[in-house]
């Protein structure tokens, strides 16, 4: 169940250009919050912002104290309500709703795993909480992570630090392979497996098409998160469908990405 | 009562709502989804998603946009179709005592009757409201909205297979909105609602594309609040029906102003949006800026204007 509250924004910081972290005070959707869900996030006079915007929660804390009581935003400056949001400092309330969404769902423990997480860009907001909730068995995964410039690859020694293998890709060459994230998930996944493999992906929509597509050639389940514009957040406004495809590939029905996602099996959408 | 305020209105036909706020077809879903955020017992009444005969897919995305102090949207009436309407909506609906009305869409005069018939089999439906109003799908809605005799006809069609209140919901996207009204009631329309969404068109001038994947949408919030509390002017100097205010309400004095213009009722449309207990709230607040403002039942405010 979602708590719609008005938060105090505690943190904002600058981790790379155009690129932030917004923290709010906001316990209970901390204390629910699953990897994989999101925000709707606002401001609290609806003159100023009529339509509240989704974000994926990036991390909860902090994380030594008991309970957490703030979650975290990582996000992009992109358009005029972004902006906006970049010029608030500790203290301006915000409207958030949330958990919301269908998160990451992750196997019983049964023996050694591989996670890979391939995060393109701002994609990389979702996963420091998934991270989070592995606890010990962050170790298990790698994080095979693209994006334009060295600049832009922000957070990365946050996931090494936590014990998860990184590995970078970028399109200028500036750190790591210098071409796509996904030459990095082809080339892993021609490697012997080293357990039950698991390939988690968000990021623009073309990488997630070819993600989807290298793990079902190899038969690797594979998990893609999806981001829509949506008015609501909760199902109603059929603003953030995405086409559904049955076993044989063919248009099934729309799927909200609000409820029946934000993350979806490969093998039932064509992003 | 509420707090020392009448708040029941009489929206024609026996039907009497415990207070004029109702929620917007379209914004609500099938109301279940609003449950976490508000007691539905505690509105007005719920006017649930458009029902066609069968199942709709509805149009492709990209489906909405946010404009300035709106949204512009292309749904294409994606819903469940009347059979699972009745099956797994309408029975939880009813135990949970809400007031529902049902917002009925078709392609042909004969979807629109399919629908009623379907529905009069069935208990808990306060009221149908015909949507012959959407601009986003390419047959039945606004062909019937724009066009008088049309209409007349297919308001008589379900006239006469119920007696439960109907009524009519009205475009915008017309010359003479009053006409239109005219035509509802002399079908047999016992109120008309209005107004649906403007037709409006968002550019991404980079791409030099529309934004949507339909070209055109509607556009609702409050950018169209003038524009509609100015037709319900319109209609309620025109004709003696009850009207149901629609556009852009976000606070209860959005509300005293369809109502002063002549709404008997509003609904709650894009705002719920923002606000999930919106609705709620605004019974509070109209309950407040009344005691405020000396106003003993909320029925004194309708087409209340100094002239």
């Amino acid at each position: 169940m979602p708590f719609d509250v008005i938060a105090a924004v505690t943190d904002q910081r600058e981790l790379g250009p155009d690129t932030w972290l917004l923290a709010l005070d906001a316990p209970q959707i901390a204390a629910a919050a699953r990897a994989g869900e999101f925000v709707m996030l606002g401001l609290p006079e609806i003159d100023r912002m009529l339509i509240r915007r989704p974000f994926s929660i990036a991390r909860v804390g902090p994380a030594e104290a008991g309970a957490p009581r703030t979650i975290e935003i990582v996000y992009k400056v992109f358009g005029s309500r972004t902006a906006m949001f970049s010029t608030l400092r500790p203290g301006a309330k915000m409207s958030v709703l949330g958990p919301l969404g269908r998160g990451f769902w992750l196997p019983e423990p049964d023996g050694p795993r591989e996670l890979l997480l391939v995060a393109g860009g701002i994609g990389i907001a979702i996963f420091p909480l998934l991270v989070q909730q592995l606890g010990a068995r962050a170790g298990e995964a790698s994080l095979l992570y693209g994006a334009r410039t060295a600049a832009e690859l922000v957070l990365r020694d946050w996931f090494a630090e936590r014990g998860v293998a990184v590995e970078l890709a970028t399109d200028d060459g500036s750190a790591g392979h210098h071409g796509m994230v996904t030459d990095l998930l082809e080339a892993r996944l021609a490697r012997p497996a080293r357990g039950r493999r698991l390939v988690m992906a968000c990021g623009p929509t073309p990488m997630l098409r070819a993600v989807g597509d290298l793990a079902m050639a190899r038969e690797v389940p594979c998990q893609l998160a999806l981001e829509e514009t949506m008015a609501c957040g909760f199902g109603v406004c059929l603003g953030c469908v995405v086409p559904r495809r049955n076993p044989e590939g063919e248009f099934d029905r729309f799927v909200r990405v609000c409820t029946e996602g934000p993350v979806f099996d490969a093998r039932e959408v064509a992003p | 009562m509420s707090g020392g305020v009448r708040t029941e209105v009489d929206v024609g036909r026996g039907l009497v709502l415990r207070n004029p706020i109702l929620t917007a077809s379209g914004t609500f879903g099938y109301g279940l989804e609003y449950e976490p955020f508000v007691d539905l017992t505690a509105l007005g009444g719920i006017v649930v998603k458009g029902i066609s005969p069968a199942p709709r897919a509805g149009n492709p995305p990209p489906r909405i946009v946010e404009t300035p102090s709106g949204m512009l949207n292309a749904i294409g009436l994606q819903n469940v179709g009347v059979e699972r309407f009745v099956r797994e909506k309408l029975p939880a609906l009813r135990e949970r005592g809400a007031v529902v009305i049902v917002n009925v869409f078709g392609s042909s005069e004969a979807d629109y009757v399919a629908v009623v018939e379907a529905l009069e089999r069935e208990q808990g439906i306060a009221a149908y409201e015909l949507n012959l109003s959407c601009p986003n799908v390419d047959k039945g809605g606004l062909a019937f909205g724009r066009d008088p005799d049309a209409m007349r006809a297919l308001t008589r069609a379900v006239r006469e297979r119920t007696g439960r209140p109907l009524w009519v919901k009205l475009t915008p996207n017309v010359t003479d909105i009053a006409e239109m009204a005219r035509a509802a009631r002399d079908g047999g329309a016992d109120a008309v609602s209005l107004v649906n969404t403007y037709v409006g068109m968002v550019i991404d001038v980079e791409r030099r594309r529309p934004v949507l994947a339909r070209r055109t949408g509607g556009l609702s919030g409050p950018a169209i609040r003038p524009l509609a509390v100015a037709a319900v002017d319109q209609v309620h100097r025109a004709i003696d029906l009850p009207i149901i205010g629609i556009g852009g309400i976000t606070c209860a004095r959005d509300v005293v102003e369809f109502m002063l213009a002549g709404a008997r009722a509003v609904q709650v449309g894009t705002a719920n949006y923002n606000d999930p207990a919106i609705a709620q709230k605004l019974v509070d607040e109209l309950v407040s800026w009344c005691r405020a403002h000396g106003v003993g039942d909320v029925n004194e405010l309708v087409g209340a204007l100094e002239e």
